[in-house]
């Protein structure tokens, strides 16, 4: 427990603990990750809750995020801001989420944020489509991707609206066979 | 928590109910996943203040939520700065007031939060100790969860080896190391003389015997003083236990897994299937991060969607059966004899290995490892044959996995299976040479006997027989009457020395156990198993070095000396295959699973094994192989592995529990040694080292009195657990449809629904455009009413020549026409007819200007309804013609066309007119829902109404058309009802976009509707409100009759947007016959146009009659929308 007492307090450490599903060890981690980002910006002391925000541009670069077709919505799902901007804060927020530990509903929640790129809290079809086109790389003709998009909804949407709320999502998804394994970045 | 603390400080017997409506608010609203977004903040702001009383109850229940919040705080989904500030206050609170309770509850706390702070600092430390996590991480983002998931599986058995061995060496290995009799000091432990001279040969070593042999690695070694040491340890009991708790524990922690990973898979329970969701939202993994693996990601994704996209299009494909079906029987078959072969080969192997054994006194190395090379080769070779096999098969890449996987599973199993059973029935040779023993008076002079050479020779049978009389005699006087039968049964080793021992009494004791070789099975066992692990581990690693190391170098560095493409064509590189990788490790641990029994350090060398393998597996992954183009799904959410691993655990149980429930321990090795059975040593314990009653309870407890019951018991849980199961399975399919019927419903209420906004919001928009359209039309009403009502020519014609100003009339004018036309109507009766002449003519005219300045269709509009109006009139000619005994039903449809159309646009239909080629596709929206509009639509509905009719009754127009004849066909026309006559007009206009032959059908038409139109524009005035409401119901229900038959064709030949636009609902099928007529009339066009303007003459005479006979015929009402209609129509010709 004793090592590296500079970079974090052990109330903060503690506090990343409960907040999170870490060990001190892996926060300590992704400190170092995140001041690998963007070394000028980032402190190496954070005992003082220090505001700095490392940008999406930086963050999106990580090995971890780099081919991930969905980096950017990932990205500006966990900011406060939404615009990608990243604090520790919500940098640590991000990785405990997609961590191994997290429960189903959490990530279930945020993979309906990210999913949902309008941010109107509904899958609707454009964002289907543009799932379905960065999955691609828009491979898919329109028409597949017509049908694709349509099926979808019709197999997952209980209320008929025609579009994918919260509870659809979460539905479809807790059934899924292997969401929890893949909506999973281990840092 | 603000809720909570406002009960304080009210009455008391309040605070308990409100607290805990408080509470179970709050609870709500932590687990609230998603809404809460702001709500808990706020509210804990407010508790550092409000949490003020000094009840001790209130405070500890505060506090008790506080602890909530802060176990739980990490699955909220909020930002994490609220999460921090959240979790500070709470923890404030808690610090705060946690004094102020009881000294107890003080206490209590702060040996929770000891004990938590032990528990996470335990689990920092932990967590430094689990291995490969980096290793793991970096294939995982190389190659996604897939591939991952074998090494994480491996990294598990992993765990469970490191805790078997831990068992093993704790409480075997190590005591007997310690407390046991050295090496050299009893016989088992003690290498034979006339071996020692090898003992120390490498080839004996590696067949793992003299030293290795009477090592602790076998059964054999270990001691069966009952207690050794200082200490009394019981080392035979131990290694009973031990050997049980393998198992035990190897089933306990797989099935707490499994249990586990279905509790995390909601999967497992429901066949509900969201195919193309989980393949969009479930398809990225996440944990890639290397550009060559996320490119294979994506094409493989593509490839699932395309796939689900053709499944769900063709769920059936047919290919001819008869040879698919043959090809699958015969991969089958093949598949069926390449396991016999392999069960035979090794059966084989075993037996032969056994006679040269006793043939050869000395073998070669091949001849050693005979057996677990051919066993390795097999399960080395036999894969890839069944893979090759699998392609005959043709089944879907998934299925056939599922095949593969199961065959190759099958083939391990069978290969683990007769390998075990060949030694095994080894065994019950060797050791029916020692049952004999017991049933002996004297013990000891067997083992004298055994060592005599004589054992192992099966040529001694024959003189066997004869020692049996001599034995036999011997016995008898000896009185060994019981080892007699006992011989007899025995096999044929037994005898010879049985024979001998008997006869020679006086052989020493020591002497012979000198010379003698200790047949001890369960050494042998044990030798076969570990030697088979080697044997396997050594193929393993070859197989991934020649397999996938060197061809990944062969095909990285002679690719560009070699005439085809090594990299994409034959070698490629070696595909990662989990599935068979996965199932080689299961494969692995059967055996030690198998074999821990006997060679206690099996799992020792298995740790180390895994170890070795992870490396080397790792490496090779990430150098030379690609990932597997079909993804295995099978991750640690899955239990496929687990299942599959169980499957095997409680199959390579059974051999072990049978040789130990069924074989007799060997004489003279092992712990066991002496007695008659390897379980004995338990009641032995009972009876020897527990007190009386224990083994008295033991005693009855293993009766069958509670023996029997107690089975019934278990069968009758069994039987009610499952029967509850399957109740349940009962109410969740219930539940299930029940919900998709609810599904079902709300879809159909939705639909309703949005059908019913779609109805508003159409006639909303409409109006406005009916609005506009009125303006306009009234503007165009203003400009042609003037010259209506001087002469209806004037009208036509000024639209029509100015064209753009026209095109604006005439939409307008559909409305407008009628008023303008019943204003027409109204001033002059017959004069207007004349006028319908004299328009006629111009009408004609400019509707071919329209034609020819199609330009202007922008402004379609106008030149539409232009159109229409002279159309109508056209049409209204040619009505007659043709329709005299068509009229009512013709005329009808027509009208219920028109309706139709109307019904929606009303105003609308204006513009469909107008953009036709455009708007024949929001016709065929607005078409569906006519009926609410007509009200509102009244003269524009008309006018809709017509084009349909002209398209239905066109086919009849055209042959008219066509017809040079003009003047018998207009006397036809004069025949026929007026109604008729609007329905051609109709037909025309759907035609006059093609040509202007069209025109002139309509001219002739308008110089017979004239009339009718006049009339019923007269009416239309009067009451065009009224009528066409009226006129609207009717009109639909014949209109669908009408369109249906004409329509269809008129849209195909044209293709124009006017006819279609109109047409594609409902009129589409009187086009048809209107397409034809269409046709003729433009390839008559100029004819016609000339045609027609004779016809118009013929017809204005005919007008009256015609006029007269639809009033007559007809309601007023139908004749207004004929003429209404004719307006529309004109615009549709445009």
């Amino acid at each position: 427990m004793g090592n590296k007492q500079t970079i974090f307090t052990d109330e903060q450490l503690d506090a990343y603990q409960d907040c999170t599903f870490f060990t001190r060890k892996e926060i300590l981690r992704l400190h170092g990750r995140y001041h690998e980002l963007a070394p000028h910006l980032v402190p190496m002391d954070y005992t003082n809750d220090p505001d700095v925000k490392v940008p999406l541009a930086l963050i999106v670069n990580m090995p971890e995020l780099k081919e991930n077709p969905f980096r950017n919505r990932i990205v500006e799902s966990f900011s406060e801001d939404g615009q990608g901007n990243l604090s520790f804060n919500d940098f640590v927020d991000m990785f405990s989420v997609l961590s191994e530990m997290a429960p189903r509903e959490l990530k279930a929640i945020y993979a309906f944020k990210i999913y949902d790129f309008n941010v109107d809290n509904y899958i609707c079809k454009e964002d289907l489509e543009k799932t379905l086109n960065r999955l691609t790389k828009e491979e898919l003709t329109p028409e597949e991707v017509n049908l694709v998009c349509e099926k979808a909804i019709e197999e997952a949407d209980l209320d008929g609206d025609n579009k994918l709320s919260f509870a659809d999502f979460e539905n479809m998804i807790s059934r899924a066979p292997d969401f929890l394994s893949t909506f999973h970045i281990r840092i | 928590m603000s809720d909570m603390t406002e009960p304080a400080t009210i009455t008391r017997p309040l605070i308990s109910s409100k607290r805990h409506k408080s509470i179970r608010k709050n609870s709500r609203r932590i687990y609230s996943p998603y809404q809460d977004e702001n709500g808990p903040s706020d509210d804990e702001d407010k508790d550092g203040e409000r949490v003020d009383s000094n009840d001790p109850e209130e405070l500890f229940q505060n506090i008790q939520l506080q602890k909530e919040i802060i176990a739980n705080i990490r699955t909220k989904p909020w930002p994490i700065r609220r999460k921090l500030k959240v979790l500070k206050q709470a923890r404030e609170i808690v610090l705060k007031f946690e004094g102020r309770l009881t000294r107890t509850r003080g206490y209590q706390a702060a040996g929770a939060d000891l004990l938590k702070k032990i528990s996470r600092v335990l689990y920092n430390v932990v967590v430094l100790f689990i291995p490969w996590e980096m290793r793991i991480k970096k294939i995982e983002s190389h190659f996604g969860s897939g591939v991952a998931s074998y090494f994480i599986f491996l990294r598990w058995l992993f765990g469970i080896n490191i805790v078997l061995t831990i068992l093993t060496g704790a409480f075997i290995v190590l005591p007997e190391l310690l407390a046991g009799a050295p090496f050299g000091t009893i016989r088992s432990k003690t290498i034979p003389k006339e071996h020692l001279s090898s003992a120390q040969d490498l080839d004996t070593i590696w067949s793992l015997g003299g030293y290795l042999q009477y090592s602790v690695l076998f059964y054999g070694y270990y001691g069966n003083v009952r207690k050794i040491g200082s200490a009394g340890y019981r080392l035979p009991l131990a290694y009973f236990l031990v050997g049980m708790a393998v198992f035990a524990y190897s089933f306990i922690t797989l099935l707490r897994k499994m249990a586990k990973n279905s509790r995390m898979s909601l999967a497992g329970a429901s066949d509900e299937n969201f195919t193309f969701c989980w393949r969009v939202f479930c398809a990225w993994d996440y944990l890639i991060g290397n550009p060559e693996a996320a490119e294979s990601k994506g094409a493989a994704i593509i490839n699932s969607i395309r796939e689900a996209i053709v499944e769900e299009q063709e769920k059936k494909k047919d290919t001819s059966l008869a040879v698919l079906i043959s090809l699958r029987i015969l991969a089958n078959i093949l598949v069926l004899l390449s396991l016999a072969g392999s069960i035979y080969i090794i059966y084989f192997v075993v037996d032969r290995s056994q006679k040269l054994e006793q043939e050869k006194p000395e073998l070669t190395l091949w001849e050693k490892n005979e057996v677990s090379v051919v066993v390795s080769l097999i399960t080395m070779i036999a894969p890839s044959a069944f893979e090759l096999v699998s392609q005959l098969e043709m089944y879907h890449p998934r299925t056939s996995l599922r095949f593969q996987l199961a065959r190759v599973l099958v083939l391990y199993l069978g290969n683990l299976y007769s390998l075990i059973i060949a030694l095994l029935d080894k065994v019950n040779i060797m050791s029916s040479a020692i049952p004999v023993a017991p049933g002996n008076v004297s013990s000891t002079s067997y083992l004298a006997t055994i060592s005599q050479p004589t054992e192992d020779n099966l040529s001694t049978i024959v003189p066997d027989i004869t020692e049996r009389q001599n034995s036999t005699l011997t016995m008898t006087l000896l009185d060994l009457n019981n080892s007699v039968t006992t011989i007899k049964s025995t096999a044929s080793y037994g005898q010879p020395m049985r024979m001998q021992s008997l006869l020679n009494q006086t052989v020493i004791y020591e002497y012979n156990t000198r010379s003698q070789q200790d047949p001890c099975w369960e050494t042998y066992v044990g030798q076969e198993m570990l030697k088979l692990s080697i044997i396997d581990m050594i193929f393993t690693v070859a197989s991934i070095l020649l397999i996938d190391f060197i061809r990944g170098l062969v095909v990285r560095y002679l690719s560009d000396c070699c005439c085809w493409d090594l990299e994409s064509k034959f070698p490629e590189y070696g595909e990662f295959k989990i599935a068979e990788n996965v199932l080689h490790l299961i494969y692995n641990q059967g055996m030690i699973w198998m074999g821990a029994f006997f060679s206690p350090c099996l799992p020792a060398f298995n740790v180390l094994k895994l170890i070795g393998l992870m490396y080397l597996r790792s490496w090779a992954v990430l150098t030379c192989n690609v990932p597997h183009q079909q993804v295995f799904r099978a991750s640690r959410s899955n239990n496929f592995y687990l299942a599959m691993l169980l499957f095997m655990l409680f199959l390579c149980m059974l051999p072990t529990i049978f040789a130990i429930v069924r074989y007799r321990p060997s004489q003279y090795c092992g712990p066991f040694s002496g007695q008659e059975k390897i379980y004995d040593i338990i009641s032995e314990t009972f009876a020897n080292d527990f007190p009386l009653w224990f083994s008295k309870v033991m005693s009855y407890v293993t009766s069958p009195v509670v023996v029997l019951p107690a089975l019934l018991l278990l069968f009758m849980l069994i039987y009610y657990l499952q029967s509850i199961a399957r109740s349940l399975k009962v109410t969740n399919s219930q539940l299930r449809l029940q919900l998709q019927s609810e599904r079902t419903d709300d879809k159909k209420k939705v639909f309703k629904l949005a059908a019913g906004r779609l109805q508003a919001p159409e006639g909303a928009d409409k109006k406005p455009e009916q609005e506009s359209d009125i303006t306009s039309m009234e503007s165009s009403a203003r400009s042609t009413s003037p010259t209506r009502p001087n002469g209806s020519v004037v009208n036509f014609e000024s639209p029509v020549r100015h064209g753009n100003s026209i095109r604006t009339i005439t939409q307008s004018a559909s409305r407008a026409d009628v008023s303008r036309a019943a204003g027409a109507a109204r001033s002059p009766g017959a004069p207007v007819r004349q006028k319908h002449k004299a328009e006629h003519v111009p009408n004609r005219h400019s509707g071919y200007l329209g034609g020819s300045g199609s330009s202007c269709r922008s402004k379609s509009y106008h030149h539409m309804a232009y159109n229409p109006s002279t159309r109508y009139a056209e049409s209204i000619h040619s009505d007659p013609l043709f329709r005299k005994t068509l009229r009512p039903m013709h005329t009808e449809p027509g009208v219920i066309m028109a309706q139709s159309y109307a019904g929606r646009r009303a105003h609308t239909t204006r513009y469909v007119i107008v953009n036709e080629h455009e708007a024949r596709k929001k016709m065929r929206s607005t078409v569906r829902l006519p009926r609410h509009y007509r009200l509102a639509d009244e003269p524009a509905e008309i006018v809709e109404l017509y084009p349909r009719n002209v398209k239905r009754y066109i086919p009849r127009t055209p042959h008219r058309s066509h017809q040079p004849h003009l003047s018998e066909e207009e006397e036809e026309e004069e025949e026929e009802d007026p109604k008729s006559s609007t329905r051609r007009g109709s037909i025309r206009q759907s035609q006059r976009p093609r040509s202007l032959s069209d025109l002139h059908q309509s001219a002739r038409f308008y110089i017979g509707d004239t009339v009718d139109s006049q009339v019923s524009m007269e009416q239309g005035l009067y009451g065009d409100e009224e009528d066409d409401d009226q006129d609207e119901d009717w009109v639909n229900d014949s209109a669908h009759l009408c369109s249906q038959t004409n329509i269809p064709e008129s849209t195909c030949r044209y293709g124009e947007p006017h006819v279609k636009s109109k047409s594609k609902h409902k009129v589409e099928p009187s086009l048809t016959e209107s397409d034809s007529a269409s046709l003729a009339s433009s390839s008559d066009q100029q004819n016609s146009s000339t045609d027609q303007y004779i016809q118009i003459i013929h017809n204005k005479e005919k007008y009256l009659k015609p006029g007269t006979k639809l009033t007559k015929k007809k309601s007023k009402n139908s004749v207004k929308l004929n003429v209404s209609a004719s307006n529309d129509l004109v615009c549709s010709n445009v």
